[in-house]
């Protein structure tokens, strides 16, 4: 038994509620006790929807186990009156998955017709939330799919989009104004928006494009199957990747016309992807070589992150912008050898495999990076260690589904990626100048600073919690003398603290119980500056 | 359907939804009890409620965790959990650790309280707290954790009185309800909880309980039958009238016969404005944190009508007399919220005090809201909260009248695809 604090992934119940909270019509009946809703308030307040996420539980009370009764047939009656889905999902609680209650029987029993339920019987204790997710959604699809003739001219759809996506709108939009660009229809976005009568309709399309490693390959891979239908897999973060994946999908939907004797498709002028439709569609490739960005190229970066999100970020920071990586994990196992194989050659050391937040944390610690790609608990590890920090990937907090338009995916998501990076990040000039000069009248005191500290990671923030997280716990406690505090004071400000680590194990090291100036002295020869 | 004599009838209707489970309490009782570590023996669903729902901060060395029940763990029904105290002994040197139960284990019949004991020392006492979901619904679990206080309050021996008010508050509400006791002649014993596990009031036969929460029905009533207590019997501490009752209640059990009407009349005054802008405005109450009945009861003071106070759990004995002065209003126990929803789209009332969870679709659906959960965390006791909590009701109304014109149909397009007609 582990003590846990804060977990990367969310349950089987979140993932399933994900995909029925996108979708159109499709109710999922949760057989739970009170409380087991509680995931309807992320969606609620993260994507403030203006409707009732279609999400009711069938409560299960200690009393109605002492009696042997269920409210599972009740309940699915009220939701047919009250909202007439075309789909209802039942799916179990840890409780009811204990008690190995029968839900399709039990389903049965009610008066709604058994056709229009799906028992989704996932065991909450062993499935989380993206394998919970990608699993619904493939069922769905199963479900509804059906035969029929493609679409006149090219089209595609759009697998894998699911409400508290990362970034979700705006990926969509970026991969939408592309397409429109390369006169690709969109037959389909699924589940996002998505009613069980358009998931009938996804093999009209020719091509479907999955981004995302967690959700929509399986359900590409029965289509594949079943109707033969081609998909095109991969994120499209960064330039080139966003060019190629291009290339594969003109040549994807060109065999089909060259099939069906229509003309093919044809690269467009690139400025015609540029948001003015005359300008380079992107503006990483020169930023990477303008001279500012050339004092990037020492700087040391670490990723961690779903699986998406994690290979994305590695390749774009080390091919697009020229940054060294120093190390890269993901939360999810389960992805982790896909992980590993697709950044083969760019990790000096093993991938990181855990869902412990702590081991990250120490990670970060120890190593100190110019730039962490995280969660949003990566940023709340990295704000105490004063470590520039960028959230990449779920989860997220509410500051990362904002109004604005900023995708990751396409060519303007690389131009947002770079801009957070180069904000993200000490400046090049700047930081040459500051760490020759001293503080630049940028010094402030370290106390008043790490009253800061409180950041909310949990998805929604409400009022009331306040505590003082200390920041002097993380010192170590090894005394320095007045004269070597005195020298640290002259470190430019945001590098202190590291090198008040670093001077502190090079004591260790060095069999030495406190910090003179002299060992201070030693260790900076030592340690180069 | 059940009736009261004298009182407003109740309807009883099937369950609670959209609300939180017992776990919630968490929330609020780790920052209260400074000293204390809660342990909660559950899923990752309850890890997940907690970081997800609550807007928990996660801290360096937060002071509650989930000790997580996998599925290897599921066999077992005697959980080992000597490693997990251990390490949260050495991590954060509590006096007290919370063991709070969960739905799973609840199901797998794990017996608590031998847990509990087997692990409690003298030094750093284990205390078994019922808070699951299958029993529990919000703030009600904080009955469970007071009464696992019950045996570290000190006994006090028969002879001066002294009130001990009874539910969590922050510490300047504290101060408040303190200073006040004694201007009006009263000696206080303390609170229950304090704000740390080592200074527990002390609780005997000439104590009187003042509840100052309306979630606490059954410590009060062990307190009653456990250790003779005189237990108070009033309205809760909330707007004017609520706030007059009760200090006018506490202090007749104290011999002292005090008019606080001029008092009240003053503090009507003041929210004059507020009142002005609640009179006539219909308003509904989902049920949620369980202080829907003494809200409902100041909006009806205020002038307010109340088309509907629904809440999880209703005690004809303790709430007596706020079921006495809701005389009128529709009263529901346990309310089916499909029912409600329809309801409320026919009535279309001008406020609904809803759950983080449904807020936001009402406000889709063209309805003013106010966050219950608010209520919780705001400092709404007595005198000084008069003003907090007129305020807190008109904020909505106010900020409404403020916004701009809007046409659903341009602004609302593409916000949430699915549900979309």
């Amino acid at each position: 038994m582990r003590l846990a604090f804060w977990l990367y992934e969310g349950t089987a119940l979140h993932g399933i509620s994900r995909v029925t909270n996108s979708m159109k019509d499709v109710h999922t009946v949760y057989h739970a006790p009170q409380g087991d809703d509680y995931i309807t308030a992320t969606y609620t307040m993260l994507e403030r929807t203006p409707e009732f996420p279609q999400l009711s539980i069938s409560v299960v009370r200690g009393q109605d186990l002492a009696r042997g009764v269920s409210r599972l047939p009740g309940t699915l009656e009220q939701v047919e009156k009250h909202y007439n889905p075309e789909m209802i999902v039942v799916a179990p609680s840890c409780s009811t998955a204990l008690l190995q209650e029968d839900l399709g029987q039990l389903s049965k029993h009610s008066a709604v017709d058994f056709d229009k339920i799906l028992v989704y019987d996932v065991n909450p204790f062993r499935v989380q939330e993206h394998e919970a997710a990608e699993g619904l959604f493939t069922e769905l699809v199963k479900r509804a799919a059906e035969e029929q003739t493609m679409t006149e001219k090219p089209s595609v759809n759009l697998l894998g989009f699911t409400s508290l996506g990362f970034h979700l709108r705006s990926d969509l939009t970026s991969l939408r104004r592309i397409l429109g660009t390369l006169g690709v229809e969109v037959n389909v976005v699924a589940p996002w928006g998505a009613g069980m009568g358009d998931l009938r309709r996804l093999p009209a399309a020719w091509v479907n494009i999955v981004p995302y490693r967690e959700m929509g390959p399986g359900a590409a891979e029965y289509l594949r199957e079943k109707f033969g239908m081609p998909t095109l897999a991969g994120a499209p973060i960064g330039v080139n990747p966003t060019l190629a994946w291009i290339r594969d999908l003109l040549e994807q939907l060109n065999a089909i016309a060259a099939e069906k004797g229509i003309a093919p498709l044809s690269m467009p002028d690139l400025t015609e992807f540029s948001l003015d439709g005359m300008s380079a569609p992107s503006g990483v490739p020169w930023f990477a070589r303008t001279a500012d960005m050339e004092s990037f190229s020492n700087k040391r970066a670490f990723v961690f992150g779903d699986a998406t999100h994690t290979v994305g970020m590695v390749r774009f920071l080390k091919d697009e912008l020229g940054m060294q990586i120093i190390g890269a994990g993901t939360y999810l196992s389960r992805m982790a050898d896909w992980v590993d194989e697709q950044l083969e050659g760019y990790l000096p050391e093993p991938l990181m495999v855990t869902d412990k937040f702590q081991e990250v944390s120490r990670k970060i610690e120890d190593e100190m990076p110019e730039l962490v790609c995280g969660t949003q608990m990566e940023r709340h590890s990295c704000r105490k260690l004063d470590v520039p920090c960028m959230v990449v990937s779920t989860p997220t907090h509410i500051e990362n589904h904002l109004l604005g338009y900023y995708p990751v995916l396409g060519f303007e998501g690389a131009d947002v990626l770079a801009d957070r990076v180069y904000t993200s990040c000490k400046l090049g000039l700047e930081k040459h100048l500051i760490d020759f000069f001293g503080d630049a009248g940028l010094e402030y005191d370290e106390a008043v600073h790490s009253a800061d500290e409180g950041v909310p990671v949990s998805s929604v923030s409400a009022e009331g919690a306040a505590e003082n997280a200390s920041g002097q716990a993380a010192d170590g406690g090894m005394v320095w003398t007045p004269d070597a505090e005195e020298m640290l004071r002259k470190v430019p400000f945001f590098v202190r603290k590291k090198v008040r680590k670093n001077t502190e194990n090079f004591a260790r090291e060095n069999g030495a119980e406190n910090v003179t100036g002299d060992l201070f002295k030693q260790a900076k020869e030592a340690l180069g500056g | 359907m059940m009736s009261v004599p004298g009182c407003a009838q109740i309807v009883k209707e099937d369950n609670v939804t959209h609300s939180f489970c017992g776990l919630a309490c968490v929330g609020w009782l780790y920052q209260k009890i400074k000293d204390s570590f809660f342990l909660i023996l559950g899923t990752h669903t309850c890890a997940h409620f907690l970081q997800n729902a609550l807007g928990m901060m996660v801290f360096a060395k937060p002071r509650f965790g989930i000790a997580m029940i996998e599925e290897g763990d599921l066999s077992r029904h005697d959980p080992k959990l000597d490693e997990v105290i251990a390490e949260i002994k050495a991590d954060h040197h509590p006096s007290v650790i919370f063991l709070l139960s969960s739905c799973t284990p609840e199901v797998m019949k794990i017996d608590f309280r031998g847990l509990a004991h087997s692990l409690s020392t003298p030094e750093l006492p284990v205390l078994f707290v019922p808070a699951s979901g299958l029993s529990f619904n919000f703030s009600q679990a904080e009955d469970s954790v007071l009464q696992a206080l019950v045996p570290f309050c000190p006994e006090a021996p028969a002879g001066e009185k002294s009130v001990v008010f009874v539910g969590s508050v922050n510490d300047s509400i504290a101060d408040d309800l303190r200073s006040e006791a004694e201007e009006l002649g009263m000696k206080v014993g303390g609170f229950l909880p304090e704000s740390r596990f080592d200074r527990l009031p002390a609780i005997g036969p000439d104590t009187v309980i003042a509840p100052i929460q309306p979630y606490l029905a059954r410590i009060v009533s062990r307190l009653n039958r456990e250790r003779g207590v005189q237990v108070l019997r009033s309205l809760f501490p909330f707007g004017p009238t609520g706030t007059r009752v009760f200090w006018e209640d506490l202090a007749a059990m104290f011999g002292i016969t005090v008019d606080l009407r001029e008092r009240e009349q003053a503090a009507w005054e003041r929210i004059g404005e507020q009142t002005a802008m609640l009179k006539g405005k219909r308003v509904f109450l989902t049920a949620d944190t369980m202080m829907e009945l003494p809200l409902a009861r100041f909006l009806k003071n205020a002038g307010a009508d109340v088309v509907e106070c629904s809440s999880a759990y209703i005690n004809k004995k303790f709430h007596a007399r706020e079921l006495e002065a809701l005389e009128g209003v529709r009263i529901v126990e346990q309310p089916n919220f499909h029912r409600q929803l329809e309801e409320i789209r026919e009535s279309r009332p001008d406020m609904i005090v809803t759950s983080l969870m449904t807020a936001n679709p009402f406000v889709g659906n063209g309805f003013i809201v106010k966050w219950s959960m608010e209520f919780t965390l705001m400092p709404i006791h007595s005198w000084s909260g008069v003003f907090t909590l007129a305020n807190l009701f008109v904020s909505p109304i106010k900020r409404r009248e403020h916004l701009p014109e809007f046409d659903e149909s341009i602004w609302m397009k593409g916000v949430m695809p699915s549900a979309e007609a």
